[in-house]
Order: structure tokens, then sequence, then C-alpha cells
């Protein structure tokens, strides 16, 4: 299957526009959503994601283009005709209604018979893991429970998409790491195809089969997770996706397989040279680096990257972030400002106090080179 | 160190201070109804309680079931009436539409009681509005009668009460969780069937206390049925009226009056128990 243009869609997005007033909330979106993919609209709030959920369950009207649904234009169909299932950020679970009765509302407005009903129902609640909650007023449950009948109330009437809108934001960390894989699960199990609307990397990361990341009304890169993470197609993407650090311009040069970056008044980074590093001998680059790839020069770690004496850069630690496992470090260099490193473990700590000067290596190759413009 | 007099304890007083006046004016109106009556006089006899003994009669039965009737009626219609508009009010799309109508809703409220009823009997007359329009229209060829019957009393006093249906519909609308409207839509829901099953359930405690406050406000009407009414439909406030200033019984009066007080709190008691079973059940706040 071609990522990028999956050969059975399930969702197709023609030149979606949508405009308020002056100000553009979706410019121009294009995007193929294959069956049964899970794909996730990531972005900053205000990017337009949600709008351009809100577009394709209904709730929206495009200014222009087209939304085709499983092979039919339902631009102009109403929402209640769409047969897309919505899960909201705020859960919007019907707070007059019993759990049972909320999930089966979707049924009910489908004329069902009663015994269908219960069947699906008791179906889905046992899928969902909410047996022995019929009864239960949804006020009554905890965030994880209103989630999960969110999910069941979406899913039971067999959606053609399913859609979530933020739907973890709400809960506490623990809750959403236990909840990502419990989508995670819904997913494999359901097949459905599911677009997701979040402003979490972590959690498109984690989810995605592809990842869609807009800002400002448009689309900036579709791919999947790790080849958004290795290679962002341009600064906005580098630096939204994971934590990155952006050096400045330097001027790349290109002898042999060796490419150097030179950055004036910092120094000469090298590396071989990478297939996609396309750029001409003398042309302007930026590198962004993740804190993984920069490392105490010293350390095991630090030296294997960059091997002795090449590729360092100087600073003063300016903070350390314990996180248990690894530490962040956060140095001050001259002419870059902070540069984060991720240093496995604690010594770090001790090793190199804050205030004190630290030099780090520097792997290019595995940074991200974008050429300007 | 001495102890702070908590702040509110201040602004508390001038509350305080109606409400002595109003139990002290209670406990007048108590101890007059438990007076003898002396004819021709002003001056009231030695303790009896003859007073509530005379109540007793379908006269004044009648009285007090007919503005049950005619306070329930004003309730419900003022419900059916304000609903629409209020609904509107809130969800109007247009800022002018909504300025328009809340304009509309509320500027009835800032023109006096007695206007208001001078109006609708201008309106309900025999060579009223109302009935010029049908006998110009050749609807009918004789006035019909609207004025001094229950029909036009309760369409005043519908009137009346719209404004404050209104404003506690709206604010109920207003709560209604539009994300709920909206998951119902995406589950299949009609926009019909959103009213009926999600809208219309969630404001049902906006419903509620509406319904309770205009029948306990209908309750104690006055003006109106005494205006529109013209003696030929009493409610308990004319009935304690004619006793009163008229016939110059005053601690009959006062009996009537506290026992319009004990209806209107009664029935509001049991409403509020009806309501508080109700919403437990819709389990909403």
């Amino acid at each position: 299957m071609n990522p990028s243009n999956p050969a059975d869609p399930a969702v197709e997005i023609v030149r979606v526009r949508k405009d308020y007033g002056s100000a553009v909330g979706v410019a121009d979106v294009s995007l193929t959503v294959g069956r049964g993919e899970f794909v996730t609209l990531l972005g900053p709030s205000g990017c337009g994601k949600s709008t351009l959920l809100g577009m394709i369950a209904g709730f929206v009207d495009p200014t222009a283009g087209k939304i085709i649904v499983d092979g039919a234009d339902v631009t102009q169909v109403e929402p209640y005709r769409r047969d897309i299932g919505m899960v909201f950020q705020s859960y919007a679970l019907f707070p007059h209604m019993n759990v049972y009765d909320n999930v089966a509302f979707g049924l009910r407005m489908r004329k069902l018979s009663k015994a269908e009903i219960d069947a699906e129902v008791r179906r889905v609640i046992e899928m969902m893991k909410l047996g022995g909650m019929e009864e239960r007023r949804v006020r009554q449950l905890s965030g994880g429970q209103q989630q999960r009948v969110a999910l069941a109330r979406a899913i039971v009437i067999r959606p053609k998409v399913l859609l979530l809108d933020e739907p973890l934001s709400a809960l506490d960390k623990n809750l959403r790491a236990q909840m990502q894989v419990e989508l995670s699960d819904l997913h494999r199990k359901t097949g459905l195809t599911t677009i997701f609307v979040t402003h979490d990397q972590g959690e498109a990361l984690s989810l995605s089969d592809r990842i869609v990341v807009m800002n400002r009304g448009e689309v900036q890169q579709v791919a999947p997770p790790i080849e958004l993470y290795r290679t962002p197609a341009n600064g906005f993407v580098a630096s939204f996706i994971g934590e990155i650090n952006a050096l400045p311009a330097g001027r790349y040069e290109i002898s042999g397989g060796e490419a150097a970056l030179v950055l004036p008044g910092i120094g000469r980074l090298t590396a071989p040279a990478r297939p996609e590093w396309r750029f001409g001998h003398g042309t302007e680059v930026r590198a962004f680096l993740r804190p993984e790839h920069v490392q105490p020069a010293g350390t095991q770690a630090g030296d294997a990257q960059a091997g002795e004496g090449a590729n360092r850069i100087s600073g003063v630690v300016a903070a350390h972030v314990y996180q248990g496992s690894h530490t962040i470090t956060r140095v001050t260099v001259e002419g870059i400002g902070l540069v984060e490193t991720r240093v496995t473990g604690a010594e770090i700590m001790a090793e190199a106090p804050v205030g004190a000067p630290i030099t780090l290596t520097i792997d290019l190759g595995q940074a991200v080179l974008l050429g300007e413009g | 160190m001495t102890r702070r007099r908590p702040f509110f304890v201040t602004f508390l007083a001038p509350a305080v201070v109606t409400a002595v006046i109003l139990a002290a004016a209670i406990l007048e109106v108590l101890q007059y109804s438990v007076r003898e009556f002396i004819p021709g006089s002003l001056d009231v006899g030695g303790f009896t309680l003859e007073n509530f003994v005379r109540i007793n009669r379908p006269i004044y039965w009648l009285v007090l079931l007919d503005t049950f009737y005619i306070s329930l009626l004003t309730a419900v219609f003022s419900l059916l009436l304000s609903y629409p508009v209020a609904y509107a009010l809130v969800r109007a799309k247009r800022d002018w539409v909504r300025s328009l109508l809340i304009s509309l809703s509320i500027t009835p409220l800032f023109t006096g009681e007695i206007v208001r009823t001078l109006s609708w009997m201008l309106t309900l007359g025999a060579d009223g509005f109302v009935n010029s329009i049908l006998r110009k229209l050749s609807i009918i060829d004789m006035p019909i009668q609207l004025m001094y019957t229950r029909f036009g009393v309760v369409v005043a006093l519908v009137q009346f009460s719209m404004p404050v249906m209104i404003i506690l519909l709206a604010t109920a609308i207003s709560h209604v969780d539009r994300d709920c409207e909206k998951a119902a839509a995406n589950l299949g829901a009609s926009p019909t069937a959103v009213f009926w099953r999600i809208t219309l359930p969630l404001t049902m405690p906006g419903i509620l206390s509406g319904v309770v406050v205009i029948f306990a406000w209908t309750m104690s009407a006055f003006s109106t049925p005494q205006l529109i009414g013209g003696g030929k439909v009493l409610m308990i406030s004319n009935l304690a009226y004619l006793q009163g200033f008229s016939v110059l019984n005053m601690p009959f009066a006062a009996t009537l009056s506290l026992i319009a007080l004990v209806a209107a709190l009664g029935s509001l008691a049991l409403m509020k128990s009806a309501t508080g079973r109700l919403e437990k059940r819709l389990a909403i706040h």
C-alpha cells in the first residue's frame, strides 16, 4: 500500500477549505484515508485539525472542496445521515440517560428491533469492559469509564469512520497511557477506519499508521510516525514532533562522501553525506538535532557518535531535568542558545553541575538538514 | 485578640430588616384572622375562629379552585408560548435577532401592571382590537365576549408572565451542552429527535422552575383579574379585597389572605418535591 495514496480509500478529502470571514480555518487540504487506517491529525491549537474533523462529521460546512466517504460525496449530507461515529473531547454523554441508554441511542435512532439493540449494546458493553455498569448514571462514572462509554456509543452503530476529537486530553497521565493502549486494541479488534485529532505528539506517534501534521490550516507533512520523526519535511514539523535543537543557519559543504556544516563562530560539524541531503556546495542549510544525538564529550556514548576530537561544541550547564531513566541537560552555547541533551542515567548531574563548563559532541549524521525556503 | 466580625454580617442587615417587617406584617394578618368582625366598624372584636369556619362554604372553595385553575392554565400556556421564543433567543445566529428578541420579551417588564391591563382591556373589549379585526374580516357578526371571562384573564396573565418565563427558559436552554446535541445528531438523530430526546429533557429543570414560579406568581394576581375579570372572574386576592374594602370585613379578608398564602406555599412545596424527584431521576445536576 502506498502510504500517501491508499488503494482502498474510506475517506477522501478533496481540496477542502474553510474560511471564517477573512480568516482561514482550513486551507485547501487534500487527504486520503485508507480503509482500516488509523490517521492522526496533529497540530497546535487553532491549526484547523478540529475544524477539518467537524467538516468530516458534517458539523462545519466547508467553504469549498469535497468530502467523500466510501465513494459517496457527503459534503452536502446532514450529519445525522452520515453514519460516522464521533467521540467528543468532552465525551458529550447524555446526562439524563444511563450507560445502557447512552450506548443504545444510535441503534434506537436506526429503528432496530429491541432484541437486535439489546444484543449489540451488550456486545459492545462487554467489549469496552463496561459490564455491570448498564444502569449507572454517566455522572457517576470515572473519567476512564466515561471515555469507554463514549467509545462504545460511537462504535456500536458500526460507523463507516470513527472520529476521535482529543478524547484523551481530559484524562490524567496514567489513565491516558492506559487508554492509548485500549484505543490501539480497539482499533485492531474492530478494524475501523479512524481519524484521531490531537495536539499531543506522543499520542500521535504511538497510535497512528500515518500522521498529518497541520499548522495554520495547512498540511505540513503526511507520513508514518517513524518517517515523520526521522525526516521531518520542514522546520515546523521538526520542532513539533519530539524535542529538537534548532541550530542556526550554516553553510553546507560537500567533498567526496563527506558532508560538513560550517556554523560561523561556532565550528565545523561533519558526517558522511546522506542520500537525502541534496544541497549544493555552499548553500545555506539549518540543522535540527534530537537531544539524544547531542552527548557530553568524554562519555562513551558521546565519543562513539562523534569520534575523538571532532564535532564538538562547548557551553555551560544551565539546568538538569532528571527523568528517571535519563536526564535532560540544558546547556547554554554561545551563538546557539540553549542546547538540550538527553543522557542515560543520572551521573551527569554530579559530573557537570549547573554552571560548570561542558563539551558536547554532535552526531550530524542523525541531524535533519533543511535548506532555506 | 478580638474576634473579627465576618464582613458579610453588615451586608445582611438590610435583608434582616426587610424580613422582620414582612414577618411582622404576616403576624398582624394572622392576628386579624382570629378576631371577631363588628359590622359597620373598622375596629375588631375579641378572639374567634368564626372566620375559618366561614371559609368552609362552596362559594369560597370555588374561588380558591378557580385561582388554582387559572394559575395552572397561565403557567402551562406561558410555558408553551415562551419556549420557542427562549429557544430562538438563545440559538439565533445573528446578534440583531437576539437583541430584538431580548428587548421584545423583556420590555413588558418595565411597563406597569395597570398600563398593561388597560391595554388588554382595550384589546379584548366589545369594540376592542380583536373584535374589530374579526368583524372587519367578517368572521363574526356580533362581538364575542372576551372581557370579564376567564379566557380573557388567562390571556392577559400569560402575557404578563412570559418575560419571566422566557428568562428562566433561556437560562436553561443556554446551559444545554451543544456537544450533546451534536453527539445525538452524529448518532443519527434528526433535528426533531435531537430536540425531543436531548434538548427538552436537558432543559426540564428550567421548565419546572418556570412553571412553579409562574404558578405561584399568578396565585397572587390581583389587578388583572380585578380589571379584566370585572368581578365576574374572582381570584383569591380579589375576594380578599372585596371583603376588606367593600364589606370592610378586615378579619375575614385577613383569613382569606392567610388561606391564599398557605395555598401558594403548599402548592410550591408540592411542586418542589415533585420536581425534586423528577430531577433526581433525570440526574442532570
